[in-house]
């Protein structure tokens, strides 16, 4: 009988010691650009997914104002709680470097999130290429064209580093696969993120190129702009418009056909993939090129440097729109 | 020198004539109903503004915050349409947006003629106050789908025409709004004691109070109608781009300012005119929808309008200047 309860008493305190080992639950602060919008609501809902899921505590923090600074304290402060790892999608990359340094030193696992340039942080996770992005766009736009006729190119501003990669790749696609196809305008539009803007542009551009067939837009309310100014046309059937978006945004025009195609990451995935990827780091697990984070777009990450690229694109039109609610 | 062409009007329907024939003839497309249609509808908000703020100029104040109530007024209302589930005119969205305009408009007033506080920094704290109380309060989500009487409003469309590229085009609805401010402000600016008391204190402050003029009535009046129709430019900018979005407008006031001033009305007040502002209006919108009909590369277009900003301007001041040389002499 002694004997019997020194056994179970060395099981006992063995289970005591490996338990922690085994499943040990750790602190994940994921930290948005800006608090309370449809976006990174979106992104809290994958995140809270990932706590479900794996029983470590996930949250996501964000500051009420789009504000650098704002972030940076908010960063500060997980730091003083000693969070184990923190996830950020830097509203500037540049802004936050001196305190990711900071968390770094204190031995936090730091991984951003549409920051390629980022130096401090042990990975950045990004959904797509953004020359294969825009090349994809690139694909729709040409099969509803038919692979013919004149197109028009716009972005928020020419100085919108990402919008000129997207359009860029776009750009590069077609002289080498679509050479029926002919770019209208020089440089791309600017529309200023103003989706009065974009309606106005494309209103100009519609009197301007009477065979006008296609225009591939960049900024999120762009599509809805010059959607609303094809339908107003009647000009559905005639003219094609593509480009990123959201279904909030631009639902009501994928509906009509005015917009065909948008394409856009699902920012949940990203909140998910972002905190395996912390986890992974934590655990000592080897980080390599062409591996699975087990989310979908994310099951093929190609390694550039300190920079994961996804394959994470969503494109919907008026039959899978239903799926998204952002 | 008191012919027409003396005055700045003229000189602003000259900048217009040339720029539309320079535009012509780069691209004749531009020579089409089609075009004048789009131009007017494009011209109805910042044409609203235009009228709103020429008052303001006249009477010797400026206001910045009219962007702001706008936005704030308009994204209200159709939050407040579509929780009801209202399915009625748009008459009443621009009932009920109107009078949150004057509301908020009468907040300047108080600051303005209780605390005499400069026009400039009560409505610079106000605008950003407006917005901010918005967005923290009420909501930053974009209503994309409006009530239904606003996006019947735009969707109204008279004398249709066929278009180049085989769609159809039609006179906006929207256009007869600015139809009806136009000559409502212009009576009230011309016939009545009110808008002669707003010339008057723009001319000389001191002179219109010994004159017998209460600028309390008239300062109240003004901020209250300039409130107004930025709830009505409100609701017809969030019809036309058939969304309610409370980040919209907020940031275009200087170049709706810009406008005007270029058709003529003096920022230190008692000068211009509604036809000027409207003109001003007019030339602005121009030149922002034609630069792609003219083949101005997007790095040049803001330059363009710089440009055009300031020889407009220099004009309608040199002619001022030489207007003032002229009434000394004629005294000597």
């Amino acid at each position: 009988m002694k004997k019997f309860f020194v056994v179970m008493m060395v099981v006992f305190l063995v289970a005591l010691l490996v338990s922690p080992v085994m499943a040990k639950k750790y602190t994940i602060a994921t930290v948005v650009k800006l608090d309370g919008i449809a976006w990174f609501e979106r992104m809290r809902e994958g995140v809270k997914k990932f706590a479900q899921d794996t029983g470590h505590e996930a949250f996501l923090v964000g500051p009420p104002r789009a504000d650098a600074a704002l972030q940076v304290q908010i960063i500060e402060d997980l730091i003083a709680q000693g969070v184990d790892a923190i996830c950020v999608v830097p509203f500037s990359p540049e802004a936050v470097e001196p305190v990711l340094k900071r968390a770094m030193d204190q031995g936090i696992v730091v991984i951003t999130h549409e920051a390629s340039n980022i130096q401090n942080a042990h990975w950045d996770l990004e959904a797509f290429d953004n020359y294969a992005f825009g090349a994809k766009l690139m694909d729709y736009l040409a099969s509803y064209m038919g692979e013919e006729g004149e197109y028009a190119t716009m972005v928020g501003s020419l100085t919108s580093k990402t919008h000129m990669e997207w359009i860029t790749g776009s750009v590069e696609r077609q002289k080498e696969k679509y050479p029926q196809m002919k770019l209208v305008t020089e440089s791309p539009l600017e529309c200023y993120d103003d989706q009065t803007r974009a309606y106005e542009n494309m209103k100009e551009l519609l009197r301007t190129y009477p065979n006008l067939r296609g225009v591939r837009t960049s900024a999120s309310t762009a599509a809805p702009g010059c959607g609303l100014a094809v339908e107003e046309a009647g000009l559905q059937d005639r003219v094609h418009v593509v480009g990123p978006s959201l279904v909030s945004l631009s639902g009501q025009y994928l509906k009509t056909g005015a917009v065909k195609v948008i394409g856009f990451w699902d920012p949940a995935d990203a909140g998910y993939a972002m905190n395996k990827l912390a986890v992974m780091v934590l655990e000592g697990q080897e980080v390599t090129d062409g591996m699975d984070l087990g989310v979908p777009g994310y099951n093929k990450l190609r390694m550039d440097g300190r920079v994961l690229y996804g394959e994470a694109w969503v494109f919907v039109t008026k039959d899978n729109m239903d799926q998204y609610n952002f | 020198m008191n012919g027409i062409f003396s005055r700045n009007e003229a000189f602003v329907a000259l900048i217009i004539l040339g720029l539309v024939l320079i535009i012509g003839s780069i691209n004749p497309n531009f020579f089409t109903l089609g075009t004048l249609y789009d131009l007017l509808r494009s011209s109805v908000v910042m044409g609203i503004f235009g009228v709103g703020v020429l008052m303001v100029l006249v009477s010797g104040g400026t206001d910045i915050s009219f962007t702001a109530i706008a936005a704030f007024c308009t994204y209200v209302t159709s939050r407040y349409l579509n929780s009801i589930g209202f399915e009625g005119s748009v008459l009443v969205a621009f009932l009920i947006s109107g009078a949150i305009g004057v509301l908020l408009g009468l907040i300047n007033a108080i600051l303005i003629s209780s605390f005499k506080l400069p026009t400039l920094i009560v409505t610079l704290g106000t605008g950003n106050m407006f917005r901010g109380f918005m967005l923290a309060f009420i909501g930053t989500k974009i209503v994309t789908v409006l009530p239904p009487g606003m996006i019947r409003f735009s969707r109204t469309e008279f004398f249709p025409v066929t278009t180049l590229i085989g769609g159809t085009n039609g006179l906006s609805a929207a256009v007869f709004v600015l139809l009806a401010v136009v000559p409502v402000t212009w009576y009230i600016l011309n016939y009545t004691m009110l808008g002669r008391g707003i010339y008057a204190i723009g001319g000389d402050r001191v002179a219109a109070e010994r004159a017998g003029l209460n600028i309390n009535v008239i300062q109240f009046f003004i901020y209250c109608y300039v409130g107004f129709l930025a709830g009505i430019a409100g609701i017809v900018h969030s019809s036309l781009v058939r969304t309610a979005n409370p980040f919209d407008l907020v940031g275009t006031e200087l170049s709706v300012i810009a406008a005007v001033v270029l058709g003529g009305a003096r920022i230190t007040g008692g000068h211009g005119t509604i036809l000027g502002a409207i003109l001003g209006v007019f030339l602005v919108i121009i030149i922002n929808n034609s630069l792609i009909m003219m083949g101005v590369p997007s790095y040049w277009q803001s330059a363009v309008i710089g440009m055009i900003i300031i020889l407009g301007t220099s004009i309608t001041a040199l002619q001022s200047k030489r207007e003032s040389r002229v009434s000394i002499v004629d005294n000597q």
